[in-house]
């Protein structure tokens, strides 16, 4: 492996600190003292940072190989982790925050009296909009449990209105199932064949007739009585 | 020593120290002086390497933040940062390590892909960031983000550590590139 090469960089010095001697000796204190506070902060941040790792490295690392789709999760789950803290965190400060609040408005509204009429023109008018909100809260509240019931009720109707289409096709389909078994019974078929054979016999006899009549050799064009009979003869008995 | 340890100095006060760590000794030259150049309270010290691990004659402060400079443009960079990065110990990155990949304005010149890049800075679970180095006004632009990323892994800001900025800067999104 080759030598890597290194070479730092001359770096900036911070600007602002070295003024001309003609210039107040208080800015220059001043700018000190900018600096010890920044620099306090620092040591601060960085003391802390120590701090944590230390608390880190003593807490044990799991020693077993683990694959790298389970190492992928839980480094997914320590992440959420992280955030998770940092939002309570974050809500805590907020509550915290919130007291504190509120802990120096009742402080000051007891020292200031009568001369916080601003303040205390706030706080009613807080007050009144706080009461207004859960008023109009409650009704609607009282709104959204009618609109539950009438939707309730035309749920109920509608089922009700189903169940009574389904009972009305469950008596014409087995009105229609009947008229079909009827159609296909026996009873109609003996008197169909019957029928036929009436029909047939029928139409033997007319012709028998219509044999006598044109085997008499009679003109029958001329008499209208055997015309008619004869025209009603021809009639084919099927189509009635 | 042959591992980078981000812990085993103790900080000098009101100095930061970043190390640039790529193959193209020019892009990391540029951006060393856009960095200088920031008006900043804290002392900068820049480093450039190469490649890690670097060479334990010389006493250097402790190193704050490490960015691996990848170049889009060219294999070797991306096995020279994957190379380096056995060399960087396991607590570096709780977000003290940051990756920047530059060249990706030129599709036709990119012998990486995007996701390729994209992939490694997820399985690190550390920031990317691209940027072009060659135009002045981006390097620029990436310089003070660096400064920035510096002040606050070097602990000059009160209230963030560099955990805390990994976490903001996490990406919500999964890289594409488990899809395939």
């Amino acid at each position: 492996m080759e030598q890597p090469g290194e070479k730092p960089v001359a770096g900036a010095e911070e600007c602002g600190e070295v003024r001309g001697e003609s210039q107040a000796a208080e800015e220059s204190i001043e700018d000190r003292i900018r600096l010890l506070l920044r620099l306090r902060a620092q040591t601060k941040q960085q003391l802390l940072e120590y701090k944590s790792m230390i608390d880190a490295s003593e807490e044990k690392t799991p020693e077993q190989i683990m694959q790298e789709k389970q190492i992928e999760v839980k480094i997914e789950d320590l992440e959420n982790e992280i955030e998770d803290v940092k939002s309570n965190f974050e809500m805590k400060t907020l509550a915290l925050n919130r007291m504190r609040l509120s802990a120096a408005l009742t402080k000051n509204m007891e020292k200031m009296g009568a001369e916080s009429s601003v303040l205390t023109d706030d706080m009613k008018h807080i007050l009144k909009l706080q009461n207004l909100i859960m008023k109009s809260q409650e009704e609607s509240s009282e709104l959204e449990q009618k609109l539950l019931d009438v939707r309730k009720k035309r749920l109920q109707l509608k089922q009700t209105s189903r169940s009574k289409l389904l009972e009305i096709q469950t008596e014409k389909s087995k009105q229609k199932k009947d008229l079909d078994n009827m159609e296909n019974s026996e009873v109609i078929k003996t008197m169909q064949k019957k029928l036929q054979m009436e029909i047939k016999i029928t139409t033997v006899i007319q012709h028998v007739f219509q044999g006598l009549i044109l085997g008499s050799k009679t003109n029958w064009a001329e008499d209208s009585a055997l015309r008619e009979i004869v025209l009603q003869l021809e009639k084919d008995l099927t189509t009635i | 020593m042959s591992v980078l340890r981000p812990m085993d100095k103790l900080p000098d006060l009101n100095a930061a120290t970043i190390l640039l760590v790529g193959t193209e000794d020019s892009l990391l030259q540029k951006l060393a002086e856009s960095m200088l150049q920031d008006h900043c309270a804290s002392e900068l010290r820049v480093h450039l390497a190469n490649s890690l691990p670097l060479p334990s004659t010389v006493n250097r402060p402790r190193i704050d933040l490490i960015v691996f400079v990848i170049n889009l443009h060219s294999k070797y960079s991306l096995r020279n940062v994957e190379e380096c990065l056995s060399h960087v110990d396991s607590s570096f990155f709780l977000g003290k390590v940051c990756f920047l990949a530059t060249g990706a304005g030129q599709e036709n010149h990119c012998s990486i892909h995007q996701n390729t890049v994209i992939k490694l800075a997820h399985t690190y679970r550390s920031p990317l960031l691209f940027c072009d180095l060659e135009v002045e006004s981006f390097r620029a632009i990436v310089a003070q983000r660096l400064v920035r990323m510096l002040q606050i892994c070097a602990g000059h800001v009160p209230g963030i550590s560099a955990v805390n900025l990994l976490s903001l800067l996490r990406r919500s999104d999964s890289p594409p590139s488990k899809e395939l």
